[in-house]
């Protein structure tokens, strides 16, 4: 795109958007660490039915995205209308993605969530042909045992068992 | 004719290759590339509607790479 004869708008910064005014097209300047590509995109997409839309990276880190209006442009504040609309879409469509990325965890949760529960509930057969002899849970090291059981004191019966044990093992001796 | 250069981490190689076979019909092409561009020249068949051709072919290679979900998607 040709980057002769350029003005810029009075209200717009001049950072942030130029105009051709030989090709009724114009070119928006923008900062890729504030506006992500998905959000450059979701906007150009928007404007492909009313604009010829070309994206490019003139350097790293920015993005140059050029509207050339499909009709005739008569005043250049149809242009201006032109970037305005734009930026604005932009800026919709980049908090659109920074909520999606915000929301990603909650969405795949309920997303999986959904479609485990329109696979319906076990039916009698799948009830029937279920294994319960397998271990519901392998616990070598008896960390799923509670402290009561691992440590707490014993029962009476239990004292005295182990009571008559010991002392037939030193008669024994 | 008329050189389009599309970055490479901006449009998909894929969405140019299937929309120069879409528009082969209107224009002629010649593909080549360099390390940061895809490089199209274009040739439209009808030089009255030279500008929409070329406008229409680059929005339809954006459309592709969007709906791909993007360059590096693909």
């Amino acid at each position: 795109m040709s980057t002769d004869n350029q003005t810029s708008f009075s209200d717009i910064p001049e950072a942030v958007a130029s105009v051709s005014a030989t090709d009724r097209s114009v070119s928006i300047n923008l900062d890729a660490e504030v506006y992500p590509l998905q959000a450059v995109y979701g906007a150009a997409y928007i404007f492909l039915d009313r604009c010829f839309v070309f994206i490019d990276r003139p350097a790293e880190g920015s993005y140059r995205v050029t509207l050339s209006a499909k009709q005739a442009v008569e005043e250049s504040e149809a242009l201006r209308a032109l970037v305005g609309e734009f930026a604005n879409e932009l800026l919709s469509c980049a908090w659109r993605h920074q909520i999606t990325q915000d929301n990603r965890v909650a969405i795949e949760t309920v997303t999986v969530q959904a479609i485990a529960g329109a696979m319906g509930e076990p039916s009698l057969d799948d009830l029937a042909d279920f294994d319960f002899t397998d271990e519901a849970l392998d616990d070598p090291l008896g960390i799923a045992q509670s402290w009561e059981e691992k440590h707490g004191r014993k029962s009476p019966g239990e004292d005295k068992a182990e009571g008559d044990a010991a002392t037939s093992e030193e008669a024994s001796a | 004719m008329t050189e389009l250069r599309f970055h490479r981490e901006l449009y998909s190689g894929e969405a140019i290759d299937e929309a120069v076979k879409t528009w082969s019909n209107f224009a002629e092409f010649s593909l080549s590339e360099t390390p940061e561009h895809w490089v199209v020249e274009v040739t439209p068949k009808h030089e009255a509607a030279a500008r929409q051709i070329i406008g229409e072919f680059g929005n339809y290679v954006l459309g592709l790479t969007v709906d791909r979900g993007g360059a590096e998607a693909s």
